[in-house]
């Protein structure tokens, strides 16, 4: 990635703007499975995580390494009703932490925020150099 | 020729200077115009409008592609709001900057214009 140019702290803002909304996506998706107990592999859903890494070492944007799943045990709650459940009637139910996601979310949201404010203020950093030549 | 551009290149220099990343310090030997150095290096009035026609069509092309991204994205073909927003800022900016030199080199024609004969 190139930031030897006047548009390098635009590349990178929106770079993580990008990681941001991708994260966003990857938290709604474990919202939305909170309670989903099959997800197609003969257990429930498992909860995924999102993997940034750097572009280069040194100045540059943010790009997606990957979507790892979240390898900790699942629930286990006591529901014989359930289809799904067990001899003992237990049922699995994702590994999805509600509080943790949305300690998650609000951390999203306010580096999206830090993000925008940096496209922001480099703009207006720019028009401040072009007022010099007036 | 009455070398109207020094003081617009001079600006122009340091703008670009200041957008270097590389430079942090702008090179201030360029910056101030010395006496005898029109000699060796021809800059007048006609090459600078030349090359402020170069970076037209390059805000053109920012432009252009600030364009295509909001069609694409209005018509559905694209539904990435950020790649819009980052054409969109690229594309102000270097009007932005073209608007200003553009400003420059008139206020500068018109002045020579207008000096008393």
């Amino acid at each position: 990635m190139g930031i030897d140019n006047t548009f390098g702290p635009i590349d990178i803002a929106i770079s993580g703007l990008r990681a941001q909304s991708k994260q966003m996506e990857v938290i709604s998706s474990n919202v939305a499975n909170v309670r989903t107990t099959d997800a197609g592999r003969g257990e429930p859903y498992r909860r995924l995580e999102a993997i940034f890494k750097s572009d280069d070492d040194g100045i540059s944007g943010v790009s997606l390494d990957g979507i790892a799943t979240d390898t900790s045990d699942f629930y286990r709650i006591f529901d014989p009703g359930n289809p799904d459940a067990d001899e003992q009637g237990y049922v699995a139910m994702p590994n999805v932490n509600l509080p943790t996601e949305m300690m998650n979310l609000t951390i999203a949201t306010r580096a999206y925020q830090a993000n925008a404010a940096i496209l922001k203020r480099y703009q207006q950093m720019v028009e401040t150099t072009l007022e010099l030549l007036r | 020729m009455v070398n109207l551009n020094a003081n617009v290149a001079g600006t122009v220099n340091a703008i670009k200077g200041a957008w270097d990343a590389n430079s942090v310090m702008p090179n201030t030997n360029k910056l101030v115009p010395k006496a005898g150095d029109g000699d060796n290096e021809k800059s007048d009035f006609a090459n600078t409008i030349k090359a402020v026609e170069k970076y037209v069509s390059k805000v053109d092309d920012l432009q252009q592609s600030s364009d295509t991204s909001i069609k694409d994205l209005l018509s559905g073909k694209s539904e990435d709001i950020t790649s819009v927003v980052s054409a969109v800022a690229k594309a102000d900016m270097s009007f932005k900057l073209l608007v200003g030199v553009r400003n420059k080199l008139i206020e500068a024609y018109k002045e020579t214009m207008n000096m008393p004969l």
